[in-house]
């Protein structure tokens, strides 16, 4: 049974769908995967206090009356056979559908979050029962209620095109709290109860249309509190939320959860809502200005006869302003007034050159009157803001709404505007969901949506695939299957020529007053559509949790080359690009290369390097890029495309061809005395590393011989001292000195890299060491596959075949559990044969050729608790990220580097040179 | 011009003149001696009958006359010059005394025109002008006025005007906002003792600038003239737009409340000939008063301030200028802080570069009787767009004053 369901915020529909589930128990525990689950008893006492007008800010208790739609959990009752985890829980007396949709409906722009659910591949398998039972994990362990494993995604209309907003909604059901639509099948039931929660005065505008179209109510949450909780919200919990933008820089801002508050919210949309914010629910708004982005588009449209604000904004990139503006040098003939500090091109008047009698409107250029306008507003509201910072002593003001539209022209006038009236003490900030803030905020009003304590690593923000070049703006019909996001990206790529290169940057410019100075970098990149969303889709992960043995959590950065070096960033999008080819062939084999196939692997490789051309353009688009982001982004895209794994039967092949001569190797071990073994076995790993398909270097190789030639090729021409050789100490510290024995360790966890001959001819006799030492083993693979890269599905099945041939692997397999199915044949309390420490796996909770251990598997991090020392494998683990991690136990990275350049830049050495380094704990 | 004909008639002889050459205006003070008192004047001392003048340096002449004002715009600069010509300037007094054998004219003048147009000054008048300090001028004019003239300061509300008394020993720290072209916010503590605090690009210039692409309007009184008619809820988002007519009270938010200032306009359905001059005049002006009063009130509050001056030729003495500021800062301060006008609003400057000639060759302005009389002969200098605006055209009058020159 399942799992499931019960999602509570969820709400009704869920019944059916468990219903359905309940005759098809495979699918059922898919979803049970995230960790949705059932509800737990307590989940009254997580009610979102987010009460529009009670300024009640202490209490979190206080429950909604009235119209809140709410669970009605009596009668509730388990279904099923309730030993298995997460069961169903059927709520036949809940009455009100709750949606998974909530609006920001602006003056100008309707904003939508809503809630997908994970659509899961993988399966519960036993394994992972298994380590779940050994590790004492349940699912979302922390928590008694469920959340939702899921997407969030953020979409705008604009309101004059109220219609289309409305068929999206319906032609995605997203009113009718479906979470997958696709599984449904039927009209949507005519539930009149059904609910949306919608902020913005346009909430109460549209209210009857809503009805009438869609058969919902709208539920009006106050604009303010949901402005507030959606900053709250974004700047705890999504990594790259905030940043500041000064003369076209763009510079993320690492903001601790407990030094937040106070700050200063300016949202700017048609008007300006200037909010000090003290705490959760506590803020005051505290001023505002009618100067803002309907001024903007009001007035320029009066003037320009542009048809939408982006358009306008576009235009203002091309604008020069002093055309129009009275410059301090206009009043003061070319002369400064510095006395007081202003320099000739300092605004002394926006528009104030229109006064002319010469000229008429017709005689200006729109650009230039779009940019004066954009300067003009711009200043007014940084200078507005700052002047309110001041009042109360808050040094961070926030900007977010949609006229700035992450616009780097519009943010760098604002940043100036601060900078310049503060003198350097305040700074502006941003924050790249800033059109979301309300929509957010209704939706963390619905109850028990679970978002509210999510941490920062729940959740991972992923990029847009419906439509990367544009990241997720929606004209036309959305793309809602497969085939239709192959016919738009085959639509995509016939004006493939959109795609612009980045325009380079004037240098920074000076400063003026009243005054303004001709800012320099103005608009920065040109971009076809200056409003494209910056922001991915955010996946809510909630069984993700921290490494626990990363020494410093909050100073970890995964990532060792740093891609704000454009050199850099374009280096690894060339060896992206020239790999893709190769990619897209083994990905179409890998599905029996059929017509289809191909058309989704043409897709795949549009797609890619769509994202890729957008990635140059912008980098820091979805937040910090780093080339584990790059690297995930592969291998998501080709999800996306329906490729679940690309190199399946390379991987098998290699598996196969490694696991024939693992015995032998296995023998001749044996053979050595401790030293010599400990010496060859690292030189194992470090040989069967050169087996990676995601080096290029490496590619190539495997024209020249077989795998198994290879690696003795491999291994003989290791010759210490490596290029990073901390061999000696690690031997001391596994075999002591001066004939003391040291201590084994008690649990070693290994992060395992590729298929083939890198884990079974590598790391598999590495762990077997230590199994025999009396260290319990723990193999950390992906959860998804990424490359050859070997997974936690399939390692098992590895092990198992290994363990025929060796005693040591078997007996720890068979405590590990790992031996399921061969004990099922002979089980007759052979368990309790306990003389061997366990051979476990778990899956680390990433599919991507790297890891970022901020956000693992909760099995990882249990498994990691009592673990003393971490061994990471391969470029993706141990050089590409971690290099620089710091442990709080042992750690020992294992490498070979098959990149010219990498070699160069880490450790200045040459393509296939190793890296073995040691780290001792740390002393305290 | 009928103030030429009456000047000419009447004898007058400037004497004293100072300029503020802003960026669209250009304002003037000059003084007239009355015809009995400048019968000779050389070195004749004075016989007085009044007692109004504290100095008594008989050392110096005494000159009885009026202070008059007058404006030009900016851009018609020429009339300018041909009305300075017309009138005949006496400057002798006033020849550089550091080269007593150079043939140089001085005039006191500030703004940034004064630099601009030095050289014009120079070739059409044979003149040079001695440039003063903006921010000087307008601080010492305002000091001046606030301390000397009656009634020169009024809180401006509801339209309902009121003058308030303001006690000179009880004057400091006030804001001076001068609205021109451009907005200066000054920090005034004192005679010379003043900081620009802040200021906007949003001003006068803007209002005009906009307006005339927006209007056709053909000057800036036109474009006031057609707020007074205008409805701003045409092409203002108000709160009550956004949320149905229902007001957003929560935060105290009126549904009349201007929530978007042109946020209206983005409608598809019409286009900038679609909308009546008088209603975006009208939503101009509030957009940049209330913005004025705003950022004024946030300045006053920083710096403790209870007291904001407004002036600067925004203003005009246009009523619904006045109030949407009155309100902005009553609104912002929640009646904490009042906005206060004065009646010479647009001459500060030039006040404070008349003033100036007592470093020279002046030793005081000392001001009789606070007279003021309507302007009789010259204010409407340089063109006729007042005659729809009599009534508010007090701000030009002149005052009667006693000037000793060297």
């Amino acid at each position: 049974m399942a799992g499931l369901n019960g999602d509570p915020i969820l709400g009704i529909d869920d019944k059916i769908e468990n219903l359905q589930y309940n005759n098809n128990n495979n699918s059922n525990e898919a979803i049970d995967k995230e960790g949705l689950v059932g509800i737990g008893e307590e989940s009254s006492t997580c009610y979102k206090n987010n009460q529009g007008g009670e300024k009640d800010m202490a209490g979190n208790s206080i429950h909604r009356s009235g119209s809140r739609p709410q669970l009605d959990l009596s009668k509730a009752e388990i279904q099923g056979n309730s030993e298995e985890r997460d069961p169903t829980i059927l709520l036949p007396n809940q009455s009100d559908d709750i949606s998974h949709l909530a609006l920001d409906i602006g003056g100008s722009l309707i904003k939508l979050v809503y809630f997908s659910r994970h659509e899961d591949q993988s399966v519960e398998d036993k394994r992972k029962k298994t380590v779940k039972e050994r590790l004492g994990i349940t699912n979302g362990n922390r928590r008694s209620y469920p959340v939702l494993g899921g997407r969030l995604h953020f979409v705008k209309f604009e309101t004059s095109k109220l219609n289309e907003c409305l068929d999206f909604i319906s032609s995605k059901q997203l009113h009718c709290g479906r979470i997958d639509s696709h599984l449904w099948n039927s009209e949507p039931p005519a539930n009149e109860n059904a609910v949306i929660k919608a902020t913005g005065g346009g909430a109460y505008k549209f209210a009857d249309l809503f009805k009438e179209r869609l058969g919902v109510s709208i539920e009006k949450e106050d604009e303010m509190d949901c402005l507030v909780a959606g900053a709250n919200f974004l700047l705890k919990a999504i990594r790259h939320e905030a940043f500041t933008h000064m003369e076209g820089h763009k510079e993320f801002v690492q903001i601790d959860h407990n030094d937040l508050f106070p700050y200063l919210l300016v949202n700017v949309g048609s008007g300006v809502s200037i909010i000090k914010v003290d705490g959760d629910g506590k803020f005051q708004r505290v001023s505002g200005t009618n100067v803002g982005g309907g001024t903007y588009w009001g007035l320029g449209r009066l003037l320009t006869k542009c048809n939408s604000f982006d358009e306008l904004l576009e235009l203002s990139q091309r604008g020069d302003n002093r055309t129009i503006d009275m410059l301090v040098g206009d009043i003061y003939g070319g002369m400064d007034y510095s006395k007081i500090g202003l320099s000739a091109s300092t605004i002394a008047s926006s528009f104030g050159k229109a006064i002319s009698d010469k000229k008429e409107l017709e005689d200006y250029r729109p650009e230039d009157i779009s940019l004066s306008l954009l300067r003009m507003i711009s200043y007014n509201i940084g200078q507005i803001s700052y002047l309110n910072a001041l009042r109360f002593g808050l040094k961070r003001i926030f900007f977010g709404g949609f006229f700035i539209r992450g616009h780097a022209y519009t943010m760098d006038t604002i940043s100036f505007a601060v900078q310049f009236w503060s003198k350097g003490e305040a700074q502006a900030m941003f924050l790249r969901h800033e059109g979301f803030l309300g929509a957010l905020g209704a939706f963390m009003s619905y109850q028990k949506h679970g978002l509210d304590d999510l941490m920062v690593h729940h959740l991972v923000e992923r990029f847009p695939m419906g439509a990367p070049y544009t990241g997720g703006r929606i004209h036309g019909p959305p793309l809602g299957d497969l085939n239709e996001k192959i016919s738009w990206m085959e639509k995509f790529v016939q004006k493939g020529t959109e795609i612009t290169a980045p325009v380079p940057m004037a240098p920074p410019g000076t400063t003026g007053l009243g005054g303004f100075e001709v800012p320099s970098s103005r608009g920065a990149t040109l971009r076809s559509d200056a409003s494209a969303l910056n922001i991915g889709v955010l996946h809510l992960v909630p069984t993700l949790e921290v490494f626990p043995l990363l020494a410093n959590p909050k100073m970890y950065e995964p990532n060792t080359i740093d891609l704000s070096d454009h050199k850099e960033l374009e280096y690894w999008f060339t060896v992206l690009s020239e790999h893709s080819p190769d990619l897209v062939d083994k990905a179409v084999a890998s599905e029996g290369g059929t017509d289809d196939a191909k058309r989704r692997g043409d897709a795949f490789a549009r797609a890619f390097s769509a994202h890729l051309a957008r990635l140059m353009e912008e980098p820091a688009a979805y937040g910090k890029l780093g080339l584990a982001n790059l690297l995930e982004l592969r291998e998501e895209c080709l999800r996306e495309f329906q490729f679940h794994d690309a190199y399946r039967s390379i991987k098998q092949r290699e598996n196969e061809a490694s696991l024939a001569v693992l015995p032998d190797l296995l023998l001749e071990l044996d053979h050595m005395d401790e030293e010599a073994r400990l010496l060859t076995l690292i030189e194992g790993v470090l040989a069967a590393n050169i087996f990676d398909w995601g080096s290029r270097a490496c590619v190539d190789l495997y024209h020249k011989g077989t795998i198994i030639e290879i690696y003795r090729m491999s291994r003989n021409k290791m010759q210490r001292p490596w290029r990073v050789d901390d061999f000696d100490l690690f031997k001391e510290r596994m075999l002591g000195s001066d004939g003391k024995k040291p201590k084994p360790h008690k649990r070693a966890l290994l992060f395992v890299d590729n298929s083939g001959a890198d884990v079974v001819l590598g790391m598999l006799p590495l762990a077997r060491e230590l199994l025999r030492r009396g260290t319990e083993v723990v193999l950390v693979a992906n959860s998804l596959p990424a490359l050859n890269d070997v997974t936690a599905m399939e390692l098992p099945d590895i092990v198992a075949e290994a363990a025929k041939h060796c005693d040591v692997l078997r007996r720890a397999a068979e405590a590990g559990g790992l031996l399921v199915d061969a004990m099922t044949n002979t089980e007759d309390g052979s368990k309790g044969n306990s003389s061997s420490v366990p051979l476990m796996v778990v899956e680390n909770g990433c599919g991507s050729p790297c890891i970022d251990l901020r956000q693992v598997s909760s099995e990882l991090a249990a498994a990691a608790k009592c673990a003393d020392l971490v061994i990471l494998e391969g470029m993706g683990r141990s050089l590409h990220t971690n290099f620089n991690a710091r442990f709080k136990c042992e750690a020992l990275k294992l490498a070979m580097v098959k990149n010219q350049r990498l070699a160069e830049k880490l450790i200045q050495g040459k393509i296939y040179d190793c890296v073995c380094r040691y780290e001792p704990a740390p002393a305290s | 011009m009928d103030h030429l004909a009456d000047v000419s008639q009447s004898q007058t002889q400037i004497s004293h003149l100072a300029l503020d050459i802003g960026g669209s205006l250009i304002k003037l003070v000059y003084f007239c001696r009355y015809d009995d008192s400048c019968r000779d004047d050389g070195d004749e001392l004075r016989s007085q009958n009044d007692s109004l003048c504290s100095k008594s340096d008989n050392s110096k002449p005494v000159l009885e006359g009026r202070l008059h004002f007058a404006k030009f715009e900016t851009s018609k600069i020429n009339d300018c010059l041909d009305f300075l010509r017309s009138m005949k300037l006496r400057l002798g007094g006033f020849h550089d005394r550091t080269a007593p054998s150079s043939d140089k004219i001085f005039i006191k003048a500030t703004g940034g025109g004064a630099y601009k147009f030095a050289d014009l000054f120079k070739e059409k008048l044979g003149v040079s002008l001695d440039k003063e300090d903006e921010m000087e001028c307008l601080v010492t004019g305002a000091n001046f006025l606030l301390k000397a003239v009656h009634q020169e300061a009024f809180t401006y509300l509801d339209g309902q005007k009121e003058f308030v008394q303001i006690d000179p020993n009880d004057l400091y720290p006030y804001l001076l906002v001068n609205i021109g072209s451009g907005v200066s916010m000054i920090k005034v503590d004192g005679d010379g003792k003043f900081e620009r605090v802040s200021g906007t690009s949003l001003g006068g210039g803007t209002f005009w600038g906009l307006g005339r692409l927006l209007t056709k309007c053909k000057n800036f009184d036109e474009l006031l003239e057609l707020s007074h008619r205008g409805n701003n809820r045409i092409l203002d988002m108000l709160v009550g737009d956004i949320y149905g007519g229902t007001d957003y009270a929560k935060i105290g938010l009126s549904s009349t409340t201007i929530a978007s200032s042109f946020g209206k306009a983005i409608s598809e359905s019409k286009e900038l000939g679609d909308y009546q001059p008088e209603d975006v005049s009208r939503s101009l002006l509030r957009m940049i008063s209330n913005n004025i009063g705003q950022i004024s009130y946030l300045n006053a509050l920083r710096f403790g301030l209870k007291r904001i001056f407004f002036a600067g030729f925004f203003i005009r003495g246009h009523a619904y200028t006045m109030d949407t500021i009155s309100v902005a800062v009553n609104f912002w301060s929640k009646g904490e802080a009042k906005a206060m006008f004065l009646r010479h609003e647009g001459f500060l400057g030039t006040l404070g570069a008349f003033m100036s000639y007592e470093k020279q060759c002046l030793d005081g302005l000392t001001v009789h009787k606070m007279q003021q009389k309507f302007p009789i002969s010259v204010s409407s200098a340089g063109d006729n767009i007042y005659c729809s605006l009599n009534s508010n055209s007090d701000e030009n009058g002149s005052i009667e004053c006693t000037v000793y020159g060297t």
